[in-house]
């Protein structure tokens, strides 16, 4: 017995050292906004079908280089929050700019290359392992 | 498919006269269940042994048996299936060594991964003393179920949702990338505690494959690319009684 033992501690720390990815909900998010870029699109968020979801998405411009502002923004937990931008509100092709980092507050998210936003035109908080929408902003 | 139909043939033929030119000795039955985990994966696999010790001094054990393997996790990572894509030959058991084409590779990132496969399986085993043992073995062919989960694609930087990818139903082993649907194999050592209960430490791969319905990769020949396989190495431990 004290042999079965031995193997299942291992075993136990092998299957608890999975990596979880989670969004902050207990404190409100103060990225500093840099206020020399320019405001190039703005939207307010909307429900989407699995969450409420409140704030303005705000696309800033500076030296060629985007980021994507979450404004005043709160949304309901969830598992597995992205923020995404997306050609289609219920995302088929979508750039994952990460993990939401909280559900409250004000967070900036950099934004890789240089998308076309008339494609990529909405902003959306979406649950990656189930595939649920939890709100979006259309800049369009 | 000939090839496939005549290597099913031979691995069939070969066993079979195998089993018919060695004298049967005692027969090694045992049923086992393992759990093994890697990054973020587990499986928890519950087999049935039927083998026969080989050789004058019963060393060398080898027989069949039937496997269902549950694998489960989550963000697994599978990647371009098809070995003339993934390989740089698809030739039986050469292509297990041949050169890894890792530039036509897409990959499928299946976000909750859950599947069953139920496979024969084949075995081999060597008796070091009464107490340590150890082996190999690995799944030939069966069927998977596994419920539906969503995926993404992400294709030369440019990620597409699928939103119901699924485990490829059927398993057979063709040898390395050729191999279709889910397969697990394992490199164990076995101590046995008493005559009926035997623990196990095992090295496990794990082929996993998942094939999607919307989201599809373009390969450079123009084709269309659904199935999607990763290869998981595991640490795990089992718990084997003999009957």
């Amino acid at each position: 017995m004290k042999k079965l033992l031995t193997w299942s501690i291992p075993l136990l720390v092998l299957f608890t050292a999975c990596k979880k990815e989670k969004t902050n909900t207990s404190v409100v998010s103060m990225d500093p906004v840099d206020t020399t870029a320019q405001l190039a699109y703005r939207s307010v968020f909307t429900d989407g079908p699995y969450g409420t979801t409140m704030g303005v998405a705000k696309i800033f411009k500076k030296n060629n280089n985007y980021s994507l502002v979450l404004d005043s923004f709160s949304v309901n937990s969830g598992p597995d929050l992205h923020v995404y931008l997306s050609k289609e509100r219920q995302p088929v092709n979508f750039i994952d700019l990460g993990v939401l980092r909280n559900t409250n507050g004000t967070q900036v998210y950099t934004i890789s290359g240089m998308p076309d936003f008339m494609e990529y035109k909405f902003a959306l908080i979406h649950c990656q392992a189930f595939d649920h929408l939890f709100g979006s902003a259309n800049f369009y | 498919m000939k090839k496939i139909i005549l290597l099913v043939l031979v691995v069939i033929s070969g066993y079979s006269g195998f089993s018919q030119n060695k004298t049967p000795g005692k027969i090694n039955r045992f049923t086992d269940l393992t759990v093994a985990a890697g990054s973020g994966r587990g499986t928890a696999a519950f087999s049935y042994v039927h083998n026969w010790e080989l050789g004058k001094k019963q060393k060398w054990e080898a027989g069949f048996g039937a496997r269902l393997t549950s694998y489960f996790g989550s963000k697994q990572e599978h990647t371009t299936a098809p070995a003339r894509l993934a390989r740089g030959t698809t030739v039986p058991f050469a292509v297990v060594f041949a050169p890894q084409k890792s530039e036509n590779w897409d990959t499928l990132t299946v976000q909750r991964p859950w599947s069953n496969a139920l496979n024969l399986s084949v075995n081999f085993g060597y008796n070091f003393t009464d107490q340590w043992s150890a082996g190999f073995n690995i799944d030939l062919a069966g069927f998977t179920l596994g419920r539906k989960t969503a995926a993404i694609l992400t294709s030369n930087g440019i990620t597409t949702t699928e939103p119901a990818a699924k485990p490829s139903a059927f398993n057979l082993l063709l040898t390395g990338d050729l191999d279709h649907g889910s397969l697990n194999s394992e490199f164990f050592l076995k101590y046995k505690l008493n005559s009926r209960w035997g623990i196990r430490a095992v090295y496990q791969f794990y082929f996993s494959e998942y094939k999607t319905a919307t989201a599809k990769q373009v390969a450079p020949d123009g084709t269309l690319v659904t199935r999607f396989r990763q290869k998981g190495n595991n640490l795990g431990a089992g718990l084997a009684y003999h009957f």
